[in-house]
């Protein structure tokens, strides 16, 4: 320890002196914690202005706010259902609830994914993170372990709101839990695999450029074209006898997840209809497949930019 | 053990040879690195960093290999680079906490070293505010900040006067002066600015395109030179054909004339001439080396300008 004071020769920088810092030094798994709770900082605009909160927190509004709507009117939901004016299968259920709502957490991807990888390159903070204990796997690890826990949180908002809607549905609040319970747990799979699923999709393509707005628009683009052309080709297909175009289907990312979330509550899929919908030809089990490998080749396509980008 | 050294360092970008078997030692201090833009300085300090890997030859930093023992070298080492490296949307005590904490300090520490670190640099009340509102000088100063919050050993900075006004300059040198000789931390400056290096550095290495050109301590080069400068208000032409007549080697340099100092006899001759040809004499004065002379004509020399060079340069 050395301290010297002394008065400053120059302009308006006081010296007070300088003590050398002899306590802990955590290694490179801190690096990566403390890399990841900024990541998460970031996505929610925490330590940022009032601005950067407001994506984050009306898109995830947005996309619970089906799931809060029955939450608040679960009384009277339940009642046209025991009067026998609605049907059970009219309301939201936690395996169906993505496919409807989805937009809305595409969009929340749009928003934040850029956040966390453009702003870096953008601003050439890179160099600092890989001149110190981060390697650049850790960095795209810790990445997309930040944004794939705030789609989970954003994906399970919903999810409590449901099951706590159905539990005031039923008139014994106790029982309900008890019931309810074994229902809403594959949610939990299901929303964490999604969020992953979603997360490395959106920062693989995000981290493609330093723009923002031009990592927005490559992932609107890539979720509207994977959401349109296979459907198309699908159902051109079908009239045409092309067999193989129905796994096509699962190369859209959220018809893909949503048909993993019936996986994880064992509901039926809700097959070719009289508008289309999946073809019947594939069992759920192939939507679970198809969202693993996307997260694979994803997060390999994420783990290769960032080896190969200059530091 | 000598601070940085490298041997055969080699790297090439495509055909670009950025370093050219570059042979170096260096010893702990204020290491000034000087070269034009291009001359390998960010390349020399991006593989001592890790972050680029040798064409071929090693480089060592405190005895660490730059290849091998690159996670061991940046525990002790803190990097200002050339560029803008700070996002605007988060004011500086939160960016430097969190560059703290990369670099592997408790949250604590990392807040106390942020909050003396950023006084260190001269930054008060504004360090709450957003880094996108900050001046240039400012900006250089956080920069500098998040190099040293974690106590390196050695602090590498690329140009870390870029941008700045004279007296934003001169206050930057001034705290990487302090730092080097106060805080015991070995300082590498680069810069293509001479004039830098010699205000506040202890060693100089120069390069120019990837080859060394020279490395000793700065005094060799501003040492006393046997040289003698005779100002005269009018007809240093008369004055130097005269001293060349009486034997001397004299050279014309503006209104100077150089004389090498070889006989002991000069003063008296000179103030013979002076008087013979009844020219008003300013001074004469023994003159010092200056580094730019290093970069004249590619030919290096250490110390002594040449009497038979050409003319050009002046002290800045």
């Amino acid at each position: 320890m050395s301290a010297t004071a002394r008065t400053a020769p120059a302009g308006n920088i006081y010296d007070l002196g300088y003590r050398h810092y002899e306590g802990k030094r955590h290694g490179r798994w801190y690096a990566v914690w403390s890399l990841y709770v900024e990541g998460m900082r970031g996505v929610w605009g925490f330590g940022r202005p009032m601005t950067a909160k407001a994506a984050p927190f009306i898109l995830t509004g947005l996309y619970a706010l089906p799931a809060l709507i029955q939450l608040a009117f679960s009384s009277i939901i339940s009642q046209s259902i025991a009067t026998g004016e609605a049907s059970a299968r009219d309301i939201a259920t936690y395996s169906d609830y993505f496919a409807a709502a989805s937009f809305f957490m595409v969009l929340f991807l749009v928003a934040q994914a850029p956040e966390l990888v453009c702003r870096d390159q953008r601003y050439h903070v890179l160099p600092l993170y890989f001149t110190r204990a981060l390697g650049r796997a850790d960095y795209a690890f810790a990445r997309l372990a930040a944004l794939t826990t705030a789609v989970f949180m954003a994906l399970m908002v919903p999810m409590i709101a449901l099951f706590i809607g159905d539990i005031l549905m039923k008139p014994d609040t106790l029982k309900a839990i008890g019931d309810e319970w074994p229902r809403a747990l594959p949610s939990i799979p299901a929303s964490a695999l999604g969020a992953l699923s979603l997360s490395s999709i959106a920062l693989a393509l995000s981290s493609f450029s330093p723009r923002r707005a031009y990592a927005a628009v490559g992932l609107v683009a890539y979720f509207l074209l994977m959401g349109i052309v296979p459907d198309v080709i699908f159902q051109v297909g079908r009239h045409a006898g092309w067999d193989w175009a129905d796994k096509l289907m699962t190369l859209n990312p959220t018809g893909a997840i949503s048909a993993a979330a019936d996986w994880f509550s064992g509901a039926p899929l809700v097959t070719t209809g009289r508008d289309g919908g999946l073809p019947a030809t594939l069992g759920a089990d192939a939507y679970v497949l198809a969202v693993v490998v996307s997260i694979v080749v994803f997060t390999a396509v994420l783990l290769f930019r960032y080896r190969r980008m200059p530091a | 053990m000598a601070l940085i050294e490298t041997s055969g360092l080699t790297k090439h970008y495509g055909p670009v040879k950025a370093l050219d078997k570059l042979d170096l030692s260096v010893e702990p201090g204020i290491i000034g690195l000087v070269g034009a833009n291009g001359a390998g300085k960010s390349t020399l300090i991006k593989i001592l960093l890790g972050i680029l890997t040798p064409t071929s030859g090693t480089a060592t930093i405190l005895g660490m290999d730059s290849v091998r023992e690159t996670r061991a070298i940046r525990q002790v080492v803190g990097y200002m680079p050339e560029h803008d490296c700070l996002p605007p949307d988060v004011g500086a005590t939160d960016f430097v906490t969190h560059m703290a904490r990369i670099s592997g300090l408790p949250r604590t520490a990392a807040r106390e070293r942020t909050a003396e670190v950023l006084r260190h640099v001269g930054l008060y009340e504004e360090r709450y505010r957003q880094i996108g509102g900050y001046s240039t000088g400012m900006k250089q100063r956080v920069k500098l900040a998040q190099a040293l919050v974690h106590d390196p050993k050695v602090l590498l900075l690329d140009e870390p006067t870029n941008g700045l006004d004279p007296a934003g300059r001169d206050e930057m040198l001034d705290l990487i002066k302090r730092t080097g000789t106060d805080f015991g931390i070995t300082v590498v400056v680069a810069s293509h600015l001479l004039g830098e290096i010699e205000q506040v550095g202890t060693y100089l290495v120069a390069i120019d395109a990837g080859r060394l050109l020279s490395a000793a301590p700065i005094t060799t080069y501003t040492a006393r030179t046997p040289v003698l400068a005779v100002e005269v208000e009018e007809g240093s032409d008369r004055l130097a054909a005269s001293l060349t007549g009486r034997g001397f080697k004299a050279r014309l340099d503006g209104d100077c004339v150089l004389v090498a100092m070889e006989d002991e006899r000069l003063y008296d001759a000179i103030r013979d001439t002076v008087a013979d040809l009844a020219l008003p004499l300013i001074r004469i004065q023994q003159e010092r080396g200056r580094l730019e002379d290093l970069f004249r004509d590619g030919a290096p020399s250490i110390g002594a300008p040449s009497i038979d060079g050409p003319a050009e340069g002046s002290v800045q």
